[in-house]
This record gives C-alpha cells, sequence and structure tokens, in this order.
C-alpha cells in the first residue's frame, strides 16, 4: 500500500542574529538599513558578515504514514512537534526536504482560529468553517450537526464574547469536528477542556479514523498515543529518535525522560 | 509549496458519511477499513520555493469563498456596537464636505470649475475616502489578522483583498447621497453615469496594488503603520480633491498627472458633471495601476514566505 504522507529529509532551519530575542524583535526600518549598509562596508573592507546563529527546528525528519493510519507525535518541548505540524500544514516553508500528502488537509492547531469576538455563534460556525476550508454550501448542509454537537442552541444569535469558554471550545470543536478531509492534522488543542470536553474529542478522532481517514496528532499524554495511535514519532532537537508501533515509541520515551 | 493543479486533488474525495455505522472500532483493524484510492500524483507537495515564484491564482480562485467571508466578516464587525452604524459611512465624508465648503470655499474661494462646492468636494473625498481606506485597512490587515496566518493556510493575497472589497459597501452608501446631491443641484443623471463603474474598478485595483505591497512590507517593518496616515494625508494634498488640478500652472500639469489617482479623480468628475475625459492622464493612472499590481503581487508573494515566522 502506498503511504499517504511521505516526509523526506524535512529540515527548517530558524535564523537567530545575535543579540536578538527571536519571537519579541521586530527589525525596523532603520535598523535593517542601518545594517544592510554597515554590510556593505564590511564587504568593502572584507570582513566577513557575522554568521548567524541557526537553530535547528526540523533535522533531516523523513517518515511515512499510511491511509487510515492514527500517528502520534511526542516529544520534550521544543522537540520541532509543532514545527513539523505547521510545515505539514503549509503554513512555514522547510528549508530543504520535501514532503508528499496524497489526500486534502486539514490542521486544526488551534480551536477557534478565526473566531472573531464580536460575531455570533452562527456568524463564527461560517466563519470559522470557511477559514478551515468549508465551502458555504458544505457549511450550510452541516450547520445543523455542527450546533447540536456543540450544544449551543440556544446561543446562536450572542455574540461569542458573551460564551463560556467552554461553550467556546465546544463550538470551535463541533465545526472543526464537522470537516472532511482525508488527511487531519492535530496539535495539542484537546488539553484545553475538561474531562467531557476532552472524551467527547478523542471520541471524534477514532470516528475519523474508523472512517478510514488519516489523522497525525501532538500531544504530551503518553497514554493518549498508547489508547488512540496506531503508531508514533519520537522527536527530540528536530529529529527523528524513534518511530514504529505506538506502544514501543512510548516505551522509549518513558525510558529516556 | 503549491496545490498541483490537476483533477487529481478530487479523485481523494471519500463518498464520506461520518455517521455511518462501522463496526470493528479497535485501533488496530483500521488498515482494513475503508479503502479509498490515492491520487497518482500528490495533492500537496511541500518544499521550499523559489525566490520568485509564480503567483499560482489557482489556489486563490479554489479559496475564493474565503475572500467572501473575510470581507463579510470585515463589513459585520466594522458597526458593531455602534449607535449610527452604517451611517457613519455617509457621515464622514458628509461632514468633510461641509466643512470643506465652508473653508475652502466661502472663505478660501478655492476654484471649482464652475461646479458647485457641495458636489465638487463630495465627489473628491468619496473617492478619496474609497481609495486611502482601501490603501489603509490592506495594509494593516495582515498583521491585523496574526492568528490566521500563523494558524491556517491559505493564500495569504485573499486577507488584503478581502480589505479592499469590505470597503466598497461604505462606497456604495456613500454614493447615494452624491445621487441625491446630483440630482437637488440639477444634474442630468443618465446612463453615461455607467462609465463611472469602470472608474470605480481601476480605483479599486490601485488600491489592491498599493495596499498589497504596504501590508506585505508591514509585517516585517511595523514603520508602515506609523507612516501611513501621514503619507495618506500628504498625498491627499497634493492630489486634487479639495481643488481642480486647474489651479495649478498649466506648465506644472504634468507633474501633477504623475500621481495616479489625478487621472482617475478627474475622470470621476469629468463623467459625473459632462466635462470631457481628458484621456492622456487616465491612461496614465491604468498604466501604472497595471503595473503596479503585478509587481505586488509578486513582491507579496516573495514575502509570503517568512510572514508565519516574521509576524
Amino acid at each position: 500500500m502506498k503511504p499517504i504522507i511521505k516526509a523526506e529529509s524535512l529540515t527548517k532551519q530558524f535564523l537567530i542574529s545575535p543579540g536578538d530575542a527571536p519571537s519579541v524583535h521586530y527589525p525596523t526600518l532603520r535598523e535593517s538599513i542601518v545594517r544592510s549598509t554597515r554590510f556593505a562596508f564590511d564587504r568593502i573592507r572584507g570582513k566577513r558578515r557575522p554568521r548567524e546563529e541557526m537553530i535547528w527546528g526540523l533535522k533531516d525528519v523523513s517518515f511515512e504514514v499510511m491511509p487510515g493510519e492514527v500517528m502520534g507525535i511526542i516529544g520534550p518541548n521544543g522537540a520541532g512537534k509543532s514545527t513539523l505540524l505547521k510545515v505539514l500544514s503549509r503554513i512555514i516553508e522547510p528549508t530543504s526536504g520535501r514532503a508528499e500528502l496524497y489526500g486534502r488537509v486539514a490542521s486544526l492547531l488551534e480551536l477557534g482560529t478565526g473566531f472573531h469576538p464580536d460575531l455570533t455563534g452562527r456568524e463564527n460556525i461560517f466563519l470559522n468553517g470557511a477559514v478551515l476550508g468549508m465551502g458555504r454550501r458544505e457549511i450550510s448542509a452541516r450547520f445543523d450537526e455542527i450546533v447540536q454537537f456543540a450544544e449551543v442552541e440556544r446561543f446562536l444569535e450572542t455574540a461569542v464574547k458573551h460564551y463560556s469558554s467552554g461553550m467556546y471550545l465546544r463550538l470551535a470543536f463541533s465545526v472543526a469536528a464537522h470537516l472532511d478531509p482525508e488527511i487531519l492534522i492535530v496539535d495539542e488543542v484537546l488539553a484545553v477542556g475538561d474531562a467531557s470536553f476532552q472524551k467527547k474529542c478523542l471520541g471524534k478522532i477514532d470516528d475519523v479514523q474508523r472512517d478510514g481517514r488519516t489523522v497525525l496528532f501532538v500531544t504530551h499524554s503518553v497514554s493518549l498515543v498508547k489508547e488512540h495511535c496506531h503508531r508514533a514519532l519520537l522527536l527530540d532537537q528536530g529529529q527523528v529518535i524513534r518511530s514504529g508501533p505506538a506502544a514501543e515509541v512510548v516505551g522509549d520515551y518513558a525510558a529516556m525522560y | 509549496m503549491n496545490l498541483s493543479p490537476g483533477q487529481n486533488a478530487n479523485q481523494a474525495e471519500l463518498p464520506s458519511a461520518p455517521e455511518q455505522q462501522v463496526e470493528g472500532s479497535s485501533v488496530t483493524s483500521a488498515h482494513r477499513q475503508r479503502r479509498f484510492e490515492l491520487p497518482e500524483k500528490p495533492v500537496v507537495v511541500i518544499e521550499p520555493r523559489k525566490a520568485w515564484a509564480p503567483l499560482d491564482l489557482s489556489a486563490v480562485w479554489a479559496h475564493r469563498e474565503l475572500i467572501y467571508f473575510l470581507t463579510w466578516r470585515d463589513i459585520k464587525v466594522r458597526y458593531k456596537q455602534t449607535v449610527l452604524g452604517a451611517a457613519w459611512a455617509l457621515l464622514q465624508p458628509l461632514v468633510t464636505m461641509i466643512i470643506f465648503t465652508y473653508f475652502f470655499g466661502k472663505l478660501a474661494k478655492v476654484p471649482n470649475d464652475g461646479v458647485p462646492y457641495p458636489i465638487f468636494f463630495y465627489t473628491g473625498l468619496l473617492i478619496w475616502t474609497y481609495f486611502s481606506n482601501g490603501v489603509s485597512n490592506a495594509a494593516n490587515s495582515l498583521i491585523g489578522n496574526t492568528n490566521l496566518i500563523t494558524k491556517v493556510y491559505f493564500p495569504r493575497l485573499i486577507i488584503p483583498t478581502a480589505s479592499v472589497a469590505a470597503g466598497l459597501l461604505d462606497f456604495v452608501i456613500a454614493s447615494l447621497l452624491l445621487i441625491f446631491m446630483l440630482i437637488y443641484y440639477g444634474f442630468p443623471v443618465t446612463l453615461s453615469y455607467l462609465a463611472l463603474l469602470p472608474l470605480v474598478l481601476v480605483t479599486t485595483l490601485f488600491a489592491l496594488g498599493v495596499g498589497l505591497w504596504l501590508s506585505a512590507l508591514n509585517v516585517k517593518y511595523r514603520d508602515v503603520r506609523y507612516a501611513l496616515p501621514f503619507v495618506i494625508q500628504i498625498w491627499m494634498f497634493v492630489s486634487p480633491i479639495i481643488y481642480p488640478s486647474s489651479v495649478v500652472p498649466r506648465e506644472w500639469r504634468w507633474l501633477m498627472s504623475l500621481n495616479p489617482i489625478t487621472g482617475l479623480v478627474e475622470a470621476f468628475r469629468a463623467v459625473l458633471f459632462n466635462h470631457g475625459i481628458r484621456w492622456l492622464p487616465l491612461a496614465y493612472s491604468c498604466v501604472v495601476t497595471l503595473v503596479l499590481l503585478v509587481y505586488s503581487s509578486y513582491m507579496f508573494r516573495r514575502m509570503e514566505r517568512d510572514f508565519a515566522e516574521v509576524i
């Protein structure tokens, strides 16, 4: 059988200029001008550009996922799990390497992406659905199902900023759960709700898988991987440490950390 | 990273029925569950892209409903929790027009090419407001949608495009008042006004061209956000909004016409007030719009790769 996801040597490097805090710093126009002129002068004087520090977000990551498989991605914080999902979701571009996906992808890196607090539940269902890649007709067709699953019938015409966080999450998950892709990519979005919410989410993931679709999901919970995944990928410092049947990989992970 | 345009994309579609009962829910049995044919060619290929990649308008087309929804969101949200609602779209140019009529018209006696001051200023302001709001909304659109950019994939071009499109409703509302004014001042409202439609289109595309470029720049250089209001203000003063370009000495007219807005505003007024259109400045505006739009799109596409990381 052919894999539905094939990743070959995916690599992502992040540049960090010396002295800059990577995530908080925006270069201003002035700085860019100052810098580029300084580099120009340095070059004339034969100086090399100071080496910028590289961080390996991903390093040579290769794996395959078969259709209908649920693959868990585990690893310590900063292992590159989210980076991998972002590359596969086409939000960031790899520095090198290649991945082929043989199906439509829906990524769920966050619940309620695109929700606007001032819009009503009804309006946000359409907006969020469209953001996640559903067409208007598709959303209309599933609208009742989405509302029912989220249990927000009474609050459809209320702005979501007035929702309790539980309602908000249920609505957000419900829209996402009614996506119909061949490949579902899920980041650690399940950790946010309470127990019953989590149960509902996991039930839905099992449904999706039972439907013959492929799921890729990141989690910190070893037991989740054991219960819901066929295979697992263990990442550390951007590299694949181990991949294989979920139980084995989880065992290794537990032994290592 | 591009969506392969082949029809293969659709073949993988599941005859899905999520609620369908499937027995044997144990995790290990998944492989013998519903089989579906994988397409020959990948639906999505992910790899580093060259700096000047093709525009991939097919991907934008595939996401056209998202343009609609984002435009709709911008319009919905704009006047939420306001008492006056969409009346703001009327009120702003109206009040500005009244002030201009008094100060520039009655006191400073700016020449008006024989058109009553209120209507003269209002036409200029109408187009200018549409253009400048389009540009500034588009310029700030990407950084205003950081959550979308860092969490979902779609062609980023859609965000500034929707921002510009959302301004169209305000423009239409404000135009209604113009029609009343035209009738009030006894201008013959005729079918020749249909010539305004292509002018609105060019104005929209010009706003998009400027907006795309600024929005991409704004992701990296937040200076844009601070410089823009200032630049737009100056731009208005060098455009024939509150004065006709006939006040400029003939030998300097060409300089005025270098500003593509000049040709557009003059053409608007020419159609509305039944003057002859000066074709050369208008043609120039169209050419500049086209060139700018192509350039901005490619520049945008080039910078788009880093948006999620830099924003």
